[in-house]
């Protein structure tokens, strides 16, 4: 029976910030089950943390709803959800604000498994620890033994906050742009530690603004912008051909070994489209007029979507 | 041109001093796009801040940094002020930290201009007007303030600034790091026409190399404060000799072509 | 750590070494009179001789007294002359240099001269024929040389023992007050009692007010809100004012005066403590936390309460110095422990006594910049704690 380990259904986020009503998310729908890696793209205010928060319970929704191993998050008890949540590894696009500053790298990749269950001994837990730290490349004495706070770098700390949310042996891995404080070199691997554990059957999240990546990490992928689903389908596909304008000004956006700078395919930002059009028209290189009403995700192909009206 | 030469920079910290540049040479001609790539701690971002002499009292500087024929590092401050902005301006990183968020953009920029050029008021913020134009805002955001702007834009008009002066030379930190894709490509492709156009030499420091590769007419690796290889982008993509540029290459490789385990 | 390259701490070290080590080299009660009142410090040049004896003993009945100095304030002559037989009369004698002969003492038709004679006596101005208003010391001491005190006559003295005894004008490093007593001794004492009032008092109102910084920023809602308009309340009360109202009712001890210094200085700390807490429960690991359902208690005790130390530390010493200055204010209103040597108190008796009117500025001076500097000492010290709690200060080459 494969119940999807986390599922989002026709989810509505919207809140009040400085005045204003921002909807951060417009009825998004997704699935992932063990052993999938499912990729979000998008790039900042796509709503793809969003995405991922609404997924975990940790803000209201307006609308739709959200499932965690088939349980809807919304229904269960207090005691529940925490049950839910300690199945799941997350870890948060900033890893400035993410991880208590007073303790060590250590302390902190311990702390959930400590906080779990006080069966787990807690040399074993500690033996775990250090070995993901080591794993993760981070298995100096020094740098194993030093606060959080004082002595890491930004890329060290992404690191430490990936063994902590790796520590449990988590079942669903929710990760906010794990990558973009590692130096390139080292973005392969820490994909590489992440997807062992796909492997041995958790299910992954994965939000970024690089197809290219997304398509190393996952299997399929979900291009997002401003709250909506705009196209669906492998990531290789989305890369090499995307059905939507803004999925294919994205991959030649991005910057390519061997590849000249050119100016991306978009529009000047010049007319109003009005609230009920297609999100990206603004900006869309092959807008027209049919574009004032917001195209709708349709199925093109087999396994593939897309809220187009050109395609 | 801009020739770095032998140069040594050790910051003073608590545990005493910490080399971030170790002798190095480079040389930033004008009309082309010289791209610096390096990690972080590498010692890119300090060797542009050296050659505008912004380094924290306290740090030893060693070597020369010739511009114009006289020595950045030696010259007295009437001749510095001259030189910064004028004849070489900076673009940092992170946008949000060039603008004061008391005054409108345009007022910033035109005190830069009226500052530099002496021109009045009333010229000044023409100038800005047009400058806001060419790198693609409306003019109308002259009276915007920097928290009504989105990253992109305060990006854009952080560059409008550095050449209000109409430098020579053109260092930026990491320019597009914080912005979004399609806005990075675009700023990417913006600058490099500001460069054909105007004729300046633009320094560039980033750690992505593929963006660096896409822009620059020079490119030169650092690693922990030395440069491992420099040379023309399409050779040293061709055949990278140092151990250092040759992982580099082939984790973005390996990662573009998706060749990570599944 | 950088604490240590600031000359504050230095200093505090300093001066908690003079003031617990500092007394032991005084032997006497430091309440007992060391010299005439108002003596000034014997390193001042000018004004009065230190003290000086003179005695007449059985093989000396007579002595001299060398004096190169202004009248001394006060003599006073006590002891006995014991003859072999009965005199008609017997007398001790005071010679200026001068020539003038003074008779300080006689006895008519004993064998025995008892004296004890104080030179404010009204009987004893008498006898050398002056008015009640004059100074007796001026009068017997008119100028400067040698002066001779002898018993008279000086055979057939079976036993004598008389001390001419002169309290100094000058005393010590820093003179004597109103009673006599060596100011530099009560100095010392002084540092033990303003540090040890400074020190709990901030410590007392550290403690309460990070408990309740710590569980109203926590908790939010309406606990937080009541909480906060109660340290409004108190914070909108005027210190000093209750401070003497509760002095009077409480009584003047020393613990009472550090309970209420205490219960009236932990509003500040709760609320820095506060917000510093609001800004914390929103962060992400914190929320994080949460979710993973770690319990209130220990998000506080773990993590949030590390953070707030440093703040909490840069606080306390920062309200050092207020609890110096509000001790201080009470002891010169009147309102401690009269028996309690501390500064305010060697101010309050200064200023009651006419120290600033005799201009007896080391009475004034020393206590007055031992409380300035004190409290320099911990705002410097407080200023750096500040400096190093501030994260952005940290780490800026962290690049």
């Amino acid at each position: 029976m494969n119940t999807p380990v986390m599922s989002l259904q026709n989810v509505v986020v919207s809140f009040f910030s400085h005045g204003k009503r921002v909807e951060a998310l417009r009825g998004i729908s997704l699935d992932v089950a063990s052993g999938e890696c499912l990729a979000l793209i998008g790039e900042s205010g796509s709503g793809k943390t969003t995405a991922l928060r609404a997924g975990l319970a940790l803000l209201p929704l307006s609308g739709g709803r959200a499932a965690l191993f088939g349980e809807d998050l919304r229904q269960v008890s207090k005691g529940r959800r925490v049950e839910l949540r300690r199945r799941c590894g997350y870890i948060p696009q900033d890893p400035f604000g993410c991880l208590p500053p007073t303790v060590t790298a250590l302390e902190t990749v311990a702390e959930p498994a400590l906080l779990q269950s006080s069966r787990n001994g807690k040399r074993e837990v500690f033996e775990k620890s250090m070995a993901l730290l080591a794993e993760c490349g981070l298995g100096e004495k020094r740098i194993v033994e030093s606060k959080v706070s004082t002595s890491l770098s930004g890329g060290q700390r992404q690191r430490v906050s990936i063994a902590r949310a790796l520590a449990a042996d988590p079942a669903l891995i929710l990760a906010d742009e794990p990558t973009s404080m590692q130096d390139a070199s080292n973005r392969g691997k820490i994909l590489e530690i992440l997807l062992k554990r796909v492997n041995r059957g958790a299910a992954m999240v994965l939000t970024t603004h690089d197809l290219y990546l997304a398509a190393a990490a996952a299997n399929l992928g979900i291009v997002l912008y401003h709250g909506h689903i705009v196209e669906r389908g492998p990531t290789k596909a989305l890369l090499a051909e995307g059905l939507h304008p803004y999925t294919r000004a994205l991959a030649q956006a991005l910057p390519r070994l061997g590849k000249k700078a050119a100016r991306p395919p978009v529009a000047e930002k010049t007319e109003d489209f009005g609230p009920l059009a297609c999100p990206f028209a603004p900006r869309c290189p092959e807008r027209f007029e049919r574009c004032r009403q917001a195209p709708p995700l349709v199925n093109l192909s087999p396994g593939r979507d897309a809220a187009c009206w050109r395609s | 041109m801009i020739r770095v030469q032998s140069l040594s920079v050790d910051y003073r910290t608590n545990e005493g001093y910490v080399a971030a540049l170790k002798g190095l040479s480079l040389d930033i001609p004008k009309k082309e796009v010289t791209a610096i790539v390096g990690e972080s701690g590498s010692g890119k971002s300090t060797l542009l801040y050296s050659v505008l002499r912004l380094l924290p009292p306290g740090t030893k500087v060693k070597g020369s940094i010739i511009a114009e024929a006289s020595d950045v590092l030696a010259m007295n401050y009437e001749k510095l002020n001259r030189f910064r902005w004028n004849r070489c301006a900076l673009i940092l990183q992170g946008a949000m930290s060039s603008f004061t968020p008391v005054l409108s953009i345009g007022n910033q920029i035109a005190e830069t201009i009226i500052h530099h050029r002496g021109l009045s008021s009333r010229e000044a913020l023409l100038k800005t007007s047009e400058l806001l134009e060419r790198v693609g805002l409306p003019a109308a955001f002259v009276s915007r303030y920097p928290h009504e702007l989105s990253g992109g834009q305060k990006q854009r008009a952080a560059i409008a600034m550095a050449i209000s002066c109409d430098p020579d030379f053109l260092l930026a930190d990491e320019p597009t790091t914080a912005l979004d894709v399609i806005t990075q490509a675009e700023i990417t492709v913006l600058l490099a026409e500001l460069v054909a156009e105007k004729g300046m030499g633009l320094c560039m420091v980033t750690h992505d190399l593929p963006l660096a590769l896409s822009l620059c007419h020079n490119l030169a690796v650092m690693k922990e404060g030395e440069i491992v290889e420099a040379g023309r982008p399409e050779i040293i993509l061709e055949k990278p000799r140092h151990p250092h540029t040759v992982e580099l290459v082939e984790s973005i490789r390996k990662l573009e072509e998706g060749s990570i385990a599944k | 750590m950088t604490l240590l390259r600031r000359w504050s701490i230095w200093a505090l070290l300093a001066v908690t070494l003079l003031g617990t080590l500092g007394p032991g080299i005084f032997t006497g009660d430091p309440e007992a009179q060391v010299a005439a009142p108002f003596s000034r410090p014997a390193w001042t040049p000018g004004g009065g001789s230190p003290p000086l004896t003179a005695f007449l003993t059985t093989e000396k009945p007579a002595a001299l007294v060398s004096w190169k100095w202004e009248p001394p304030p006060n003599v006073t002559i006590s002891g006995f002359l014991r003859y072999a037989g009965q005199l008609e009369r017997a007398e001790i004698l005071w010679s200026t240099p001068g020539g003038k002969t003074f008779v300080l003492a006689s006895s008519k038709d004993s064998d025995t001269l008892r004296v004890d004679i104080d030179g404010r006596d009204m009987s004893f101005k008498r006898s050398l024929g002056l008015s009640p208003f004059d100074d007796a010391a001026k009068v017997l001491f008119p100028e400067k040389g040698t002066y001779t005190i002898a018993a008279r006559p000086t055979d057939g003295i079976k036993e004598a023992r008389v001390t001419l005894d002169i309290p100094g004008k000058k005393w010590g490093l820093l003179g004597t007050d109103q009673r006599g007593r060596d100011v530099f001794h009560l100095f010392l004492l002084g540092i033990r009692v303003s540090l040890l009032v400074g020190i709990t008092a901030t410590l007392l109102a550290a403690v309460i007010g990070l408990g309740v910084g710590l569980s109203a920023g926590y908790a939010g809602g309406l606990f937080d809100a009541l909480v906060m308009r109660v340290v409004d309340i108190l914070l909108s009360i005027p210190t000093l004012p209750i401070l003497m109202v509760l002095a009077g009712l409480w009584g003047k001890g020393l613990w009472q005066l550090v309970f209420i210094l205490g219960i009236f200085s932990w509003m500040g700390t709760a609320r820095t403590v506060r917000a510093l807490t609001l800004s914390l429960r929103e962060t992400c690991y914190v929320e994080n936390l949460r979710s993973l359902g770690a319990p209130t208690f220990y998000i506080l005790r773990r993590h949030l309460l590390p953070e707030a130390f440093p703040l909490l530390m840069a606080n306390v010493a920062l309200g050092v110095p207020a609890a110096i200055l509000a001790e201080a204010g009470l002891s010169f209103l009147g309102l401690s422990d009269p028996r309690i040597i501390s500064w305010g108190r060697m101010l309050q008796e200064a200023h009651g006594f006419g120290a600033f009117s005799t201009g007896a500025w080391w009475l004034i001076l020393p206590p007055g910049i031992g409380i300035a500097l004190i409290c320099l000492i911990f705002l410097d010290i407080g200023r750096t704690l500040e400096e190093m709690s501030d994260p952005r200060l940290k780490k800026e080459m962290a690049r």
